[in-house]
């Protein structure tokens, strides 16, 4: 089998969504399928790919969230519609979708997958609450509707660090499940939080990348498994892992 | 009626004869056929696999990689699943789907190579190629790849145990990549394959709330940015041994290809590229192929001869 992998997609639609995120919209070909969590690789005209989570497939048209950093980011917020990017994907291993009352934590450009993932409990009924924190008002990004925004300076929705809005909230929602996306430090605090209410806890994490199948072994992080801590690949092992299983100091 | 083609880019290296003169360059191209979801593995020339060590390695704990203005840090540290594994996991789906390979083997001693070489030669594996070039792990690789003593001792160590086609990689953090090549020779390698990744630093410095955040890697520089000193080294080889050469740094596009060509090269591998473009290996291969027809070249070496003689003029 060839190129099932690398797809050269039409933009649909590269709309600015908050400071510095962007939504871009691709349309894909039919073969493509992705899972709530899992990534696409973008060409930007860089050495390196851009790993981007996925924020929504509805058929062939998939869109991802992400923030203009540098020149790779760059020169895709130069593109328009109907310009061709070159991605490959979707790689990974997606959210473990269960069919318990979940809680959602995004933080940042993180909220992305979890988003997908929002959208893809409510197709099969499932309960959630999706909490989503970021630094300030024009950090929020348009395109993503939460139940609850946070942010740490209180110039839009409540003023809170995500986690310990989170742990508030917890309480009365009595959650079976917390899937989270956001920087290290977030995805630390949910997987501590899970453990206070002895449930499960899922992090989508990140790591910068180069082959995004695993055999570089550029993007490792430790993991506790089988009693020993091993490598596992950002990429290819997750990018979600059990909140548990990540060495996380 | 379906016609018999002669393949016009087949590559004979030494006593070995090869589908196309593109392969995959170790360390990112995974051990087998990792990069079937993109291209078809066993129709390019063949796939160097990731350094391979007699026994498994955990690789570094920091950063890895980080990209660079033209190309990429890594700072790997070997990582990978040891010989055992590999015999075992890997080597059968190599040879169930029919993909040409040549194995990269690292040690962190004289004899752990020279153990390596002999597993081989057990297993009879056709090629094998030796990194002493890695600039990412404490000890061995490096330091047997910089002084021709030392080299010499190790190729012929290997030499006297391994049978098979013998190539050994180089390092260009050396001031004469010529002797190193000329001990190589004389220790009985088949051919050169150069260069490996240039000593490199990179770090990105990130300012928040008045502070300075840093992401640093020190490691391997390779990519574009490194074609030129590649170009160098591969021409200096050629002029100092007869044996063949695999020239490698920075090649993403046929002009690179038939620039190493030019300077010496034989066949080539693709790196860094792999990462940008998964699918340059078979890309390039069509690209050569066509050049090669629409220019009425007869073949490949007669392409590689007209290159080289307007290259030496």
């Amino acid at each position: 089998m060839t190129t099932k992998k690398i797809h050269k997609a039409k933009i649909l639609n590269l709309q600015k969504c908050s400071k510095d995120m962007y939504l871009l919209e691709l349309e894909a070909d039919n073969s493509f399928k992705s899972k709530a969590g899992q990534f696409i690789s973008v060409y930007c005209e860089r050495t390196l790919r851009r790993p981007f989570s996925i924020f929504s497939q509805k058929e062939n048209i998939v869109s991802v969230l992400f923030r203009e950093i540098g020149k790779g980011t760059k020169y895709l917020t130069s593109l328009k519609p109907n310009d061709t990017v070159d991605f490959s994907g979707a790689f990974g291993n997606g959210f473990r979708i269960k069919n318990k009352k979940a809680l959602l934590i995004g933080a940042g450009v993180g909220v992305a997958p979890v988003f997908y993932l929002k959208n893809e409990l409510e197709k099969q009924g499932t309960e959630s609450l999706l909490i989503s924190g970021f630094r300030s008002v024009s950090d929020i990004p348009s395109c993503v509707k939460s139940d609850f925004i946070v942010t740490d300076d209180g110039s839009n929705g409540i003023k809170s660090n995500v986690i310990d809005f989170a742990l508030s909230k917890a309480e009365e929602f009595k959650p079976e499940i917390i899937y989270a996306c956001g920087p290290k430090i977030v995805l630390q605090k949910s997987s501590e939080l899970a453990n206070k209410f002895n449930i499960e806890c899922q992090v989508a994490m990140e790591k910068v990348m180069a082959c995004s199948i695993g055999v570089c072994r550029g993007c490792v992080i430790d993991v506790l498994k089988d009693g020993k801590v091993q490598n596992a690949t950002v990429c290819k092992d997750g990018p979600v892992f059990d909140g548990n299983e990540v060495v996380w100091q | 009626m379906a016609i018999e083609t002669k393949n016009i880019i087949e590559t004979r290296l030494g006593a070995l004869t090869f589908k196309s003169p593109v392969f995959t360059a170790s360390g990112t191209y995974g051990y087998a056929d990792e990069y079937d979801d993109f291209i078809d593995v066993s129709k390019i020339g063949g796939v160097v696999t990731k350094a391979i060590s007699l026994k498994p390695r955990e690789g570094n704990k920091h950063t890895r990689i980080l990209e660079t203005e033209a190309g990429m840090i890594n700072s790997i540290g070997l990582e990978n699943v040891g010989i055992e594994r590999f015999l075992k996991e890997k080597l059968p789906v190599l040879k169930a789907k029919n993909i040409d390979f040549i194995m990269n083997i690292a040690g962190s001693s004289l004899d752990e190579y020279t153990q390596l070489g002999e597993i081989c030669d057990a297993n009879k594996i056709k090629a094998i190629e030796l990194n002493v070039s890695c600039p990412n792990v404490k000890s061995g690789c490096l330091e047997f790849g910089v002084s021709a003593d030392s080299l010499y001792s190790l190729v012929k160590g290997v030499r006297e145990k391994y049978r098979g086609f013998l190539i050994v990689k180089l390092t260009p953090n050396v001031t004469s990549i010529e002797e190193l090549a000329v001990a190589c020779k004389k220790a009985g390698a088949d051919c050169i394959s150069a260069i490996n990744t240039l000593k490199g630093l990179e770090v990105k410095f990130e300012l928040a709330n008045g502070k300075f955040r840093k992401t640093k890697v020190q490691g391997g520089y390779s990519g574009k940015g490194i074609q030129p000193v590649a170009l160098s080294c591969v021409n200096r080889i050629r002029k100092a041994v007869d044996l063949p050469i695999i020239g490698m740094g920075g090649i993403y596009t046929l002009e690179d290809m038939l620039k190493f060509f030019a300077v010496g090269a034989d066949a080539i591998q693709i790196g860094t590229a792999n990462f940008t473009y998964p699918d340059s290996a078979q890309r390039l291969q069509n690209e050569l192929k066509e050049y090669i027809i629409n220019n009425n070249f007869k073949d490949l070496d007669d392409l590689k001869e007209k290159i080289r003689t307007c290259f030496n003029e």
